[in-house]
């Protein structure tokens, strides 16, 4: 085998290139009826799933980029074709120069993947083991493996477990320890498809945080893929949405939000107890005296929907902020739900 | 549910069959040949290898039908937590252990090769079906299954205490008992037949019934009566330290919801 | 400097150390040390009875023994299907190793326990069970050793074939491989040596590929088989099987790496 080459590095800035990638899957149908079932003998129904139609994405180095959409967008088959798992069915992938199946071997040397279901550690061995076996597998220089060892036990807590066998491991300690794993030979990339799935919030705060402070110090460049819009929101730069195998945007939160809903959030203290009647906001909940409604503040000003809760009741204190991302995508998921039908 | 299985993925439901056959098969093989080749096994004739074969295939036969789908191999269902499944249900875990096995579609692998042998045998030897003989026929199928069943749980009853690791533990156990059973062991002695009379039943499962039932000279002791007493005292032994287990479980709780252990 | 193979070792290494997870590989040594006093009971049985075929006595035990003292390279196993089995085989891609010749590592890593804790024993004590373990002659054993290393080169064909079979038809693992071992148990000569089969049978088998990884080693161990002719027809087979196993797990890969999720 080779010895890991890291002369060849990319020369340009961009680190990972997909040029119209189509990727279908072919899926047997089943079904519980009994009638059915017995159709399905002589005539098998077959089901082709699109999972990406034609997508063009362009990842330059040091950019965090969020990777999200709804289940069945084409996330985790974009993933395992920038990991060399998967190879397209047409168009070109190419990641640090090299083509992740055909480079195999020398292109997992540069970078690292994370998938939050499954764990790269040695099941049977503490954690330790399993980074002292990374070290020579991976031929990471016995300096850089410390320096690399001291900064993720530090960083992502690990100094208590390290000697713990890995099958004993809680979710979050495991997940850790994968990361850690993951970045021990210091890779040009990181992707981490659902990295916080199941963590607990003191845990995921640890993981985002470690992953940003990466991406500042060492110019990291990461792809990651979750279902938590708030969390990618607070990790990723850049947010590409995925929709039918297809981008259906590529930018940055702030135009996201812009682009899809003026949605934001009006909280009143009034003396009574019963909400006001507001003509264009949503109630949205209601606590004594504190009520809470949605408006779209394309449609509707703030200002007038004031002045309609002033003459109904006395307005003690008012609040007002941006709807959570997650309803803002939600609104569009659903969106798209209702255009399929 | 057997049946639907069946039906809506005919292709793996052919395979099943196919392993299942060439498995209990493939077990039998070494000894069919032997005696092919020799024309029997020391004393045994070949019909009575064939019976014996025939009657290690039937005792596999009816647990796959009645105690398939790991009901067997419970260690799999301890060690995975799953036994919640079954306690959560609005029935006594024992009759949830008893018919939730039943597959009387996909476990019936070994029945083409059962019926041959014994079909064989029974001409070769002009075996007379009295009320009486087929009477201890089925008591020997029943303790002999009983011996067997009891045998897996005893060592499942591990995975209550150590589910991790004692999870595929009844693979090993009935790796170990199929690949015993369809061997006479007349040309074993002292500590070796001991063990597989007791340790690992393998002996109790097909070779004595057989013997019995065959008519053949006693051993030491009355032969008739061997594997039906074995089969209540391995029974009256597995119930009790599954029992142990059951209860520990119940204290501890299954290793899913554990902090720790968690599952790949 | 770290030398290629470093990795390899490595990966040996920690299987190896993973052997003792559990205790119950005991029961596996058990079941297998049983088996042997079986399997030598039933051949002195027979042969007290009947006059023998085309091995004495004393070949057919030595046989018996060897053939599970080198059970793990004859019935050769990776850990390729619990890697399909638990959807692990994914992560075995992302190491910066081939795939066939980590799992290889894997395997050699526990056998080098199991040989120092079941095989060697086994060699050790076959006198008291009243079996020579030597082999024929010293030329067989510089023979045998050849024949082995092949044994291991077909089984590794054997195994990729087995595991690409699995992925291409979308079969349960643990379905193909009841299969493959229950037909390896009886094509082998594992059990019985193929010269005690029925009508020719044996010599049949004797040409198919898993006869090259049992019956082979094991006749030219105990001066019961033609070496050269054993040894030409697993050169046959490892040649012609190599290709055509890479060929259907290259074509198969993308299945390979999803198989299990």
């Amino acid at each position: 085998m080779a010895a890991l080459d890291r002369v060849a590095t990319s020369t340009t800035d961009t680190v990972v290139e997909l040029r119209g990638v189509r990727k279908t899957y072919y899926q047997r149908v089943r079904s519980a009826r009994l009638a059915d079932v017995m159709g399905n003998l002589l005539r098998p129904q077959i089901r082709v799933v699109h999972a990406l139609r034609g997508i063009d994405l362009t990842v330059r180095r040091g950019e965090i980029v969020a990777y999200a959409g709804p289940n069945g967008a084409g996330k985790s088959t974009t993933i395992k074709l920038l990991s060399g798992l998967l190879a397209p069915d047409s168009g070109t992938v190419h990641a640090l120069g090299m083509d992740p199946v055909h480079d195999r071997v020398k292109y997992v040397g540069r970078v690292g993947v994370v998938f939050g279901q499954r764990t790269e550690l040695w099941w049977d061995h503490p954690i330790a083991a399993s980074f002292e076996w990374k070290r020579v597998v991976w031929d990471i220089d016995r300096e850089q493996y410390e320096r690399m060892v001291g900064l993720v036990r530090e960083l992502l807590g690990l100094d208590d477990i390290f000697h713990t066998l890995a099958r004993e491991l809680s979710l979050g300690q495991r997940m850790r320890a994968d990361l850690a794993l993951a970045l021990l030979h210091e890779p040009e990339i990181l992707f981490l498809d659902e990295p916080t799935l199941g963590l607990d919030v003191l845990v995921r705060r640890r993981i985002l945080s470690f992953i940003k402070q990466l991406n500042r110090d060492r110019g990291l460049s990461v792809i990651v893929t979750s279902h938590d819009m708030a969390e990618l929101e607070q990790l990723a730069g850049r947010i590409v949405l995925l929709h039918e195998g297809q981008i259906a945007f590529d930018g940055d939160f702030a135009e996201l939000r812009r682009q899809l809903s003026q949605r934001r959030v009006l909280t009143l203290e009034t003396t009574s107890t019963a909400p006001p009647r507001l003509a264009g906001a949503e109630l949205l909940r209601t606590d004594g005296g504190r009520h809470e409604f949605a408006f779209d503040a394309a449609v509707v000003k703030l200002a007038d929907l004031l002045q309609q809760a002033a003459a109904q009741t006395d307005v003690l204190d008012v609040e007002t902020h941006r709807a959570p991302i997650d309803e803002v995508v939600a609104d569009l998921y659903e969106h798209w739900l209702a255009q399929a039908h | 549910m057997d049946l639907l299985f069946v039906a809506r993925g005919p292709r793996v439901a052919l395979i099943y069959y196919f392993s299942d056959l060439v498995r209990g098969a493939a077990a039998a093989t070494a000894t069919f040949l032997l005696a092919e080749r020799f024309d029997g096994i020391g004393a045994w004739t070949k019909p009575q290898v064939l019976f014996l074969l025939g009657y290690a295939l039937l005792v596999r036969l009816l647990i796959d039908s009645f105690f398939n789908y790991n009901l067997a191999h419970v260690s799999r269902r301890i060690g995975r937590g799953q036994l919640d499944h079954l306690l959560i249900q609005p029935q006594p875990l024992w009759m949830a252990l008893v018919t939730e096995g039943f597959a009387p579609v996909t476990g019936t692998g070994m029945l083409l090769p059962s019926a041959i042998l014994l079909g064989a045998a029974g001409q070769q030897l002009n075996l007379i079906f009295s009320p009486g003989w087929c009477l201890q026929f089925i008591a020997y199928l029943v303790a002999s299954i009983t011996v067997v069943l009891s045998f897996e749980y005893a060592w499942a009853s591990i995975a209550f205490w150590a589910p991790r690791a004692a999870e595929e533990i009844n693979s090993h156990t009935w790796d170990l008992l199929q690949a015993l059973t369809p061997f006479p062991l007349d040309g074993l002695s002292g500590w070796a037949l001991g063990s597989l009379l007791t340790v690992v039943p393998a002996g109790i499962v097909a070779w004595y019934p057989s013997r019995a039932l065959l008519g053949l000279a006693p051993l030491a002791w009355p032969d008739a009566a061997v594997a039906p007493a074995a089969a209540v005292l391995f029974a009256a032994f597995a119930a009790w330290i599954f029992t142990r287990g059951l209860h520990h479980y119940g204290r501890t709780g299954s290793s899913r919801y554990l902090d720790y252990g968690h599952r790949r | 400097m770290r030398l290629p193979e470093d990795a390899y070792l490595k990966t040996a290494s920690m299987a190896a150390a993973a052997f003792f997870d559990t205790p119950f590989f005991l029961l596996e040594y058990a079941l297998r040390f049983l088996r042997v006093l079986v399997l030598l009971a039933l051949w002195r049985t027979v042969f007290a009875s009947h006059a023998t075929g085309s091995m004495t006595l004393p070949q057919v035990l030595t046989y018996t023994l060897i053939a599970e003292v080198f059970a793990a390279q004859l019935n050769l196993r990776t850990s390729l299907n619990d890697a399909m089995w638990d959807g692990t085989l994914v992560i075995r891609f992302l190491r910066p190793m081939g795939l066939i010749r980590q799992l290889a590592a894997e395997m050699a890593g526990r056998w080098s326990i199991d040989l120092v804790l079941f095989s060697l024993p086994l060699f050790a004590i076959a006198p008291l069970l009243g079996v020579d373990p030597r082999p024929a002659s010293p030329p067989h054993a510089i023979l045998f050793i050849t024949s082995l290393a092949l044994s291991i080169v077909v089984g590794l064909a054997l195994e990729q074939f087995s595991g690409a079979i699995v992925v291409a038809f979308e079969q349960p693992v643990w379905l193909v491989d009841y299969v493959r071992v229950a037909i390896a148990t009886v094509l082998s000569g594992q059990l019985l040596p193929l010269a005690y089969y029925p009508a020719g049978i044996g010599e049949l088998f004797s040409w198919l590929p898993f006869a090259a990884t049992t019956w082979a080693p094991l006749a030219i161990y105990t001066g019961a088989g033609n070496p050269p002719l054993l040894i030409a027809t697993q050169l046959f087979w490892g040649i012609t099987l190599w290709p055509i196993a890479n060929w259907i797990w290259r074509a198969n890969r993308e299945k390979l790496a999803s198989y299990g999720g």
